[in-house]
C-alpha cells in the first residue's frame, strides 16, 4: 500500500516539476513573435521588420520584389522568405548585411549589388558573427555573392549563385576571409571570379557543391589550413581548383573536369604540405594535377582519364606518394622539369604499360616509367608537340622504354598493376 | 633606287621588332610568373621588362618583389623596367621605383600582402584605415622580401 502511495506522490511531483518548467519557459515562447512582411501593409520592407523585431523573433517575407539597399540584420532572428521574395539593391549598395549571431536567413532571391573597384560589395555579407545559417537562396548578378569575414561556425547550404560573368565586375561567389568552422554544402556557383574562395579560413568543410564556368578557379585556397573538400564537381572553370600556401587539406571524391587551355589545370598545388588527395576523378583537363613546391602529399585511388598531362610534378616537390591510381587515355602520364627525387609511384595502373606478369600475381614484373622520352623532349622544346603521334615519336618512345637512357632513372613504378583498379 | 627601298623597309622591320616595352596583361588569361595564379585584378597587377625585352607578368607587387629578391641581378640592373598598377587607377602601368606602397589590412591584394601602389603618399593616404597603414618605398619593399 505504502509503496503505491509513494509512487503516486512521485508522479504528481513529476508533473508538478514539468509544469514549473513549462511556466519558466513560457515568457520566451509567449514573447517570441512572428512579423510578416508584405507589400502595401504596415510592414512593407525587411528593414522595417528588423527594426520592430526583438531577439528570437521570426520574420516571414511574402513573395514580392522589395528594394533592399543594404538591409542590416543586427538582431538574433529567423528570417524566412515565402515563395522566393526578391531583395534588389538596384546596384546602389550591398543587399543584406548580417552583423548578429544566431541568424537564419532562408529562401530569398538576392540580386543586383553594387560593383566597383574600391570595395568588395556583396549580395549577403556576414561580418564578425557566429552560428548563422544562410540557406536556399538564389543570388544573381551580384559583385561578390556570399561574403564571410571574421566569422565562425557558419552554414552556407543549398544556395544558387550566378555572377555577371564580366571580367572586371565579378567577385568571388562564396568568399571567406579569416573564418573558422564553416560548412559549405549543396551550393551551385557559376559566372563568378572564383566559385569558392578561402583566405585564412580554417577547419572548414566544402561538400557536394557544383562549381562551373567561373572565370578563374572553381575553388581557391590561400593560407587556409585543415580544410576538407569532398564530393564536389568542378567543371569547365578557368582552372579547376587551386590550393596554395596551405597545410593539411583533404581532397576526397571530387570530380575535376573540362579545364582546358594553356597554364590551366584541374588541380593546382603550390607550396602545400601534408595533403591527402583520394578517390578523385580527373577527366579531360589540359593538366590533371600540377605540383610545385609540395611536400608529403599522398595521391591515392584517383582516376586520371583523357587528360593532356595527367600529373606534372616540378623538381621542387619532395616526398609525394602516388598509389593505386588509374592512368588511362592520357597523352602524357607524368612530366617534370628537372631531376625528380623522392617521389614515389607504387601499384598504379598505367594503360601504356607493356610489361608482362609471369607469376600471375596481377603485378607487372618489370617497372613502368611514366615519363616518356617524348615528354622530356617537349619539356625542352614545346614546339615539338606538332610531332605528336607520329611514327618517329612512337619509335623513339619504344626504344627508350626498352633501353632507358634519357628518362629519369628514379621515376618509376616498380609494381605496376596489370588491370585497372575497380571501384 | 629599288634596292634602297628594300633596304629601308627591311631595316625598319628589323628595328621595329627590337623595340622594348611593356606588354598589356590579358586579365583572366595570363598567369603570374611567381605564384602561377591567373591574373584578374587590375588594381594590383605588375610587370617586369628586362634589359633584353623579356616580359614577366605578376598578379601583385608583392609577387614581383618576391621574384626579384631571388633574382638580384635583374633587380639591380637599372635598365630593367619595373611596372606596377596604381590602386586608384586600375589597369595603368607606372614605374615601381617612383611609387609609394601602402600596406594596410583593408587592401586585400591577391597574395595576402595587403599591399597596393600609389603615385604619392597623399593619394595613398586616402585609402589608409584608422592610421594603421605603413608606407613603403620600392627599395624598402624589396628589402622586406629578402
Amino acid at each position: 500500500m505504502g509503496r503505491i502511495i509513494t509512487l503516486k506522490a512521485m508522479i504528481t511531483m513529476r508533473s508538478f516539476c514539468l509544469k514549473i518548467c513549462l511556466l519558466l519557459m513560457l515568457p520566451i515562447t509567449v514573447w517570441a513573435r512572428t512579423i510578416v512582411v508584405a507589400p502595401h501593409t504596415a510592414v512593407a520592407s525587411l528593414q522595417q521588420a528588423v527594426n520592430l523585431a526583438k531577439n528570437g523573433d521570426t520574420i516571414i517575407v511574402k513573395a514580392s520584389t522589395y528594394c533592399s539597399v543594404n538591409t542590416i540584420i543586427n538582431k538574433e532572428l529567423t528570417i524566412l522568405g515565402q515563395g522566393k521574395p526578391v531583395l534588389d539593391a538596384c546596384f546602389k549598395d550591398e543587399v543584406v548585411t548580417i552583423v548578429s549571431n544566431n541568424v537564419t536567413f532562408d529562401g530569398f532571391v538576392i540580386q543586383n549589388s553594387k560593383t566597383g573597384s574600391m570595395r568588395d560589395f556583396a549580395g549577403i555579407r556576414l561580418s564578425k558573427v557566429q552560428n548563422v545559417t544562410v540557406s536556399n537562396n538564389t543570388l544573381q548578378n551580384n559583385f561578390f555573392g556570399i561574403y564571410l569575414s571574421d566569422c565562425n561556425n557558419i552554414k552556407v547550404l543549398n544556395n544558387h549563385l550566378s555572377g555577371s560573368n564580366n571580367l572586371e565586375n565579378s567577385g568571388n561567389g562564396i568568399h571567406l576571409w579569416k573564418c573558422k568552422e564553416v560548412l559549405i554544402r549543396g551550393n551551385y556557383v557559376t559566372r563568378h571570379r572564383d566559385g569558392i574562395y578561402f583566405e585564412f579560413a580554417k577547419k572548414s568543410t566544402i561538400e557536394n557543391n557544383l562549381s562551373e564556368k567561373n572565370i578563374r578557379y572553381g575553388l581557391h585556397f590561400m593560407f587556409s589550413d585543415d580544410d576538407t573538400y569532398l564530393h564536389n564537381t568542378f567543371r569547365n572553370n578557368g582552372s579547376g581548383v587551386a590550393v596554395m600556401y596551405t597545410r593539411r587539406i583533404k581532397m576526397l571524391h571530387n570530380t575535376f573536369t573540362q579545364n582546358w587551355g594553356g597554364s590551366i589545370y584541374g588541380l593546382l598545388l603550390k607550396e602545400i604540405t601534408d595533403a591527402q588527395i583520394e578517390g578523385n576523378q580527373f577527366i579531360r583537363n589540359t593538366t590533371g594535377v600540377y605540383m610545385e613546391n609540395t611536400e608529403r602529399i599522398t595521391i591515392t585511388k584517383n582516376e586520371f582519364k583523357s587528360n593532356g598531362w595527367a600529373v606534372r610534378v616540378l623538381a621542387s616537390c619532395y616526398d609525394n606518394h602516388f598509389n593505386e591510381n588509374n592512368f588511362e587515355g592520357n597523352s602524357f602520364d607524368a612530366t617534370t622539369n628537372g631531376t625528380l627525387k623522392e617521389n614515389y609511384f607504387v601499384n598504379n595502373y598505367w594503360d601504356k604499360y607493356e610489361g608482362y606478369d609471369l607469376n600471375k600475381d596481377g603485378i607487372g614484373d618489370v617497372p613502368y616509367r611514366p615519363i616518356s622520352l617524348y615528354a622530356q623532349v617537349i619539356e625542352q622544346n614545346p614546339q615539338s608537340v606538332m610531332l605528336m603521334r607520329s611514327f618517329i615519336v612512337n619509335l623513339m618512345d619504344k626504344v627508350e622504354r626498352a633501353v632507358p637512357s634519357v628518362t629519369p632513372e628514379t621515376v618509376k613504378d616498380e609494381k605496376p598493376m596489370m588491370k585497372p583498379w575497380k571501384r | 633606287m629599288k634596292r634602297i627601298c628594300i633596304l629601308i623597309t627591311l631595316s625598319t622591320l628589323l628595328l621595329s621588332a627590337c623595340s622594348r616595352g611593356p606588354e598589356p596583361v590579358l586579365y583572366g588569361k595570363d598567369a603570374c610568373w611567381h605564384c602561377k595564379m591567373t591574373i584578374m585584378d587590375k588594381r594590383f597587377a605588375a610587370e617586369i621588362v628586362t634589359a633584353k625585352g623579356k616580359i614577366y607578368k605578376f598578379d601583385s607587387a608583392e609577387c614581383m618583389a618576391s621574384y626579384l629578391a631571388k633574382n638580384a641581378d635583374l633587380a639591380s640592373n637599372g635598365k630593367t623596367l619595373l611596372l606596377v598598377s596604381y590602386y586608384d587607377r586600375p589597369g595603368t602601368f607606372e614605374d615601381a621605383r617612383k611609387s609609394v606602397f601602402l600596406e594596410d589590412p583593408l587592401l586585400q591584394s591577391p597574395m595576402g600582402g595587403n599591399l597596393a601602389a600609389f603615385d604619392s603618399k597623399a593619394s595613398a593616404k586616402i585609402f589608409e584605415k584608422d592610421n594603421k597603414g605603413e608606407f613603403l618605398g620600392w627599395a624598402e619593399l624589396l628589402r622586406s622580401k629578402q
